[in-house]
């Protein structure tokens, strides 16, 4: 089983021109998952964009130093990245130079021409990452983006296919961990709402304290927000709302799968009982890259 | 665009000269470092303003509106390569981003001479250093806009590459093999390049060869490819072709910076002529979009124009789709002028400061026609300059501390624009304070005028007197009080032209129709004319 050619087919399935990579937290196998979705676009001879929300792809953690999985690009990829983090060597065609910033320098993009590492640096909002990645098909067949879960704003604009990655760095245990990522699919996973029948709508996003009062007043309605990101609720709040309330929105996303990272940096889950686990709350297809398994 | 230099912060909020910053904003970072260090002309340098102005409407002429929208793109797009030039004037090898910013700009300049071309206003801003550096900087065009260091620029970057893609190609097939071996022998379709998990059972008989287990869990086992000798060997030679690529990329990046640092100096002086196109450029856009004229620059203290505008209010009346009166104005020393509320008295103030703020800054004027002198200072007082001097001060005491600070500056030649002044205090006393005021701005030989509701004034200043016309006849009331309906009436009904009269004794405010007109209680009004009529027969 290839992960990355199931999840890009998963993908073309459901009409998406570009992936965004979504984390339950930090070294939960988003760049793993991205690069098998890279390697697998290049396989095919698909022309792949890369993007990322602020930084990733570097040698190391910039927050704790450790080894990260770094980008090895082949010719014809286009990336989105800082002025300042282009290597010198290989020289890549620079493509042009965007007018939005990074949190370390001016944003460029640029054409793979001799295969090497790159790092990816993003602009550091959802709506910056948005238009990188809208503007990333203007030279490329297929963008993938390393997303952010607290930029996830920037797919409620887009027609973006969703892999959401969970792993054991995610969360102390994996009762946790798995709560949380079921949380998070149910969100994005949050059905159309129906118009012939009566609704509540929601201005804005609908916050912990608003959904408490809506479950207290025993609201049987639909309660219908602008898209998924506008449920601004995680974790058990996420899921007692989810259980209580008829949570819909107008424009609904495209989350396609889910991977698993069962080995952290400092602790591991058993890989099978994880990902079965991952697939009973999630109800999408789950992947862990590492060990080449799929559960439904 | 130093507007402090000749008005301060509240006479230049009194003005609105935001309005006209924002008007005249330049388009690129060249525009904005010559934008910012626009200093108005003093008196003596009249030619030098009155060229300037020229220059503006001649390009504003010469260019088609179209050609300078294209002007101002084409500004726009050229990427500000000050930093790339100062870091290679110093032996700073520049990186590949700097060249595409290099080549672009120099694409801007030749865009640019192509739109100057038709004209002869501004001549060409490309000279032979940036000829020369579009030349050197050719062979790494990539399209329309892109640069790659490309084969081309060195016969020994072309070599090393080569030896790289053989030494890659190589190192690929060694290590696909290899992988390819051990998946297979794992019974994986494929395997991450990094470290892969393998379900314990599921492990065959023995772990291939190249596997190296990294941790081992009950379960399963953390492993990662441990490369064979052939493999290793071709990685090393992979690494090494790349060191010899990034050596030959580096030398070919020294070549071409060293040829730009030697230019640099040319091609920032064509940065400045840049950036001084487009200043002018943004401001024969805004003379054509207000219909400026070039005004005659007089060596004396005068202000003189007909069919004048004060361009913030006649763009905010335009996009209400109301229409706006132009006056017409000669002031050569202090004059009084009077007039109804709401007949323009302010505004027309207004448009003495700010056809004397333009004229200043070497731009054409909103006006029919001018003739306007330069002035050290242009002084604001009365509504709209009190500023916040503290809680302490009466609106009055503001005034006349404003009024203290500005008499006491020694400026040379002073315009002084006076809205109202001493209005909250007695009438008498406002009144004897405003003739004092008309005497000492005199005798320093200033030029402005003083806008009051005050009788009297002029005459016994001594000054002349202007007035608003006023009200052509009897308003009629808005059905409803309808705020948008009443202005209308009152714009119908308002002749706001100024002119000199003679008498200012019985100066009418036209206060109590426009109360009338703007919806005030009709029993109110009623009251009020009987309380004015009483008071005329007492006095006759």
């Amino acid at each position: 089983m290839q992960v990355g050619g199931e999840l890009l087919a998963a993908a073309r399935s459901v009409g998406a021109r570009s992936l965004f990579v979504i984390g339950t937290g930090k070294n939960v196998g988003k760049t793993v998952t991205l690069r098998a979705v890279y390697e697998a676009a290049c396989a095919q001879g698909v022309a792949v964009g890369l993007a990322s929300v602020g930084r990733d792809g570097e040698a190391f953690d910039i927050g704790d130093a450790e080894p990260k999985p770094r980008l090895w690009l082949r010719p014809g990829t286009v990336l989105a990245t800082a002025t300042s983090v282009v290597p010198r060597s290989p020289a890549s065609a620079v493509l042009e130079v965007s007018s939005r910033a990074t949190a370390v320098g001016g944003l460029v993009y640029l054409r793979v021409v001799v295969p090497g590492y790159f790092e990816l640096v993003g602009p550091p909002t959802a709506r910056g990452v948005r238009d990188v990645a809208q503007r990333l098909l203007a030279y490329a067949d297929f963008a993938v983006v390393d997303g952010a879960l607290d930029r996830l704003a920037a797919v409620a604009a887009g027609d973006d296919a969703i892999v959401v990655a969970c792993g054991a760095s995610g969360r102390a245990t994996m009762d946790e961990e798995v709560a949380a990522v079921g949380a998070l699919v149910a969100r994005l996973r949050l059905p159309a709402y129906q118009p012939s029948a009566d609704c509540v709508e929601i201005e804005g996003a609908l916050t912990p304290s608003h959904a408490a009062a809506l479950i207290a007043a025993g609201e049987r309605r639909q309660i219908v927000v602008a898209d998924p990101t506008k449920v601004a609720l995680a974790g058990r709040s996420a899921a007692g709302a989810l259980a209580r309330l008829d949570l819909r929105c107008r424009r609904t996303l495209k989350p396609i799968a889910v991977t698993i990272a069962s080995i952290g940096r400092t602790r591991s889950f058993e890989p099978r009982a994880f990902i079965d686990a991952v697939a009973r709350v999630s109800g999408l297809p789950v992947y862990d890259v590492y060990a080449g398994m799929r559960a439904a | 665009m130093n507007v402090g230099a000749v008005l301060d912060p509240l006479g230049a909020h009194a003005l609105e000269v935001a309005w006209l910053v924002a008007a005249l904003a330049p388009a690129s970072e060249y525009g904005d470092r010559t934008f910012a260090a626009l200093r108005p002309f003093r008196p003596g340098q009249e030619a030098l303003a009155h060229a300037r102005a020229d220059r503006v409407r001649a390009l504003a002429d010469d260019v088609d509106a179209a050609r300078l929208d294209a002007l101002r793109e084409t500004i726009r797009s050229a990427p500000d390569v000050v930093t790339a030039l100062a870091r290679s004037s110093m032996g700073e090898v520049l990186d590949d981003v700097a060249f595409l910013g290099l080549q672009r700009f120099v694409d801007a300049i030749a865009q640019i001479d192509v739109l100057l071309a038709q004209g002869s206003v501004v001549a060409p801003l490309g000279c032979a250093a940036l000829h020369e550096i579009a030349t050197l900087l050719e062979p790494g065009r990539l399209g329309r806009s892109a640069f790659y260091l490309a084969d081309a620029f060195a016969d020994d970057l072309a070599r090393a590459r080569r030896a790289a893609a053989d030494a890659e190609a190589a190192f690929e097939a060694a290590r696909g093999r290899a992988v390819a071996t051990i998946a297979r022998a794992l019974g994986r379709d494929d395997l991450p390049p990094d470290e892969f998990i393998l379900m314990r059972d599921a492990l065959p008989r023995q772990l291939p060869l190249g596997v190296r287990v990294v941790r081992e869990a009950p379960t399963y086992l953390l492993c990662s490819i441990a490369y064979d000798d052939a493999t290793q060997s071709a990685l090393e030679r992979r690494e090494r072709a790349a060191a010899a690529v990034d050596a030959a990329e580096e030398r070919v990046r020294s070549v071409l910076s060293r040829a730009v640092g030697e230019r640099s100096a040319a091609l920032a002086h064509v940065g400045e002529l840049l950036g001084e196109l487009d200043v002018l450029v943004a401001a024969a856009r805004f003379a054509v979009a207000h219909r400026c004229t070039v005004a005659a620059l007089d060596d004396a203290p005068v202000l003189e124009f007909t069919g004048g505008r004060f361009l913030p209010l006649e763009a905010r009346l335009t996009r209400e789709r109301r229409s706006y009166a132009p006056i017409d104005l000669a002031l050569d020393d202090v004059a009084v002028l009077t007039g109804p509320n709401m007949g323009g008295k302010s505004v027309a103030l207004r448009t003495c400061g700010f056809i004397a703020t333009c004229a200043a800054f070497g731009l054409p004027v909103p006006a029919a026609r001018a003739r306007v002198g330069l002035f050290d200072e242009i002084a604001w007082l009365g509504i709209g300059a009190e500023g916040d001097l503290g809680g302490l001060l009466s609106s009055f005491a503001k005034e006349v501390v404003r009024l203290r600070d500005t008499l006491a500056r020694p400026t040379g030649r002073l315009l002084v624009l006076i809205d109202e002044f001493a209005r909250t205090t007695t009438p008498h006393e406002g009144k004897a304070l405003l003739v004092a005021l008309l005497g000492a701005l005199r005798e320093r030989g200033a030029v402005g005028m003083v806008a009051t509701h005050l009788g009297g004034v002029a005459r016994a200043a001594g000054a002349r007197h202007f007035a608003v016309r006023g009200l052509r006849g009897a308003l009629q009331r808005v059905p409803g009080a309808h705020l948008a309906g009443a202005l209308d009436a009152l714009a119908a009904a308002m002749d706001y032209t100024i002119a000199p009269v003679g008498d200012d004794a019985g100066a009418s405010g036209d206060a109590i129709e426009l109360a009338a007109i703007l919806g005030l209680d009709e029993r109110l009004i009623v009251a009020a004319r009987a309380a004015l009529r009483g008071a005329a027969d007492a006095f006759e």
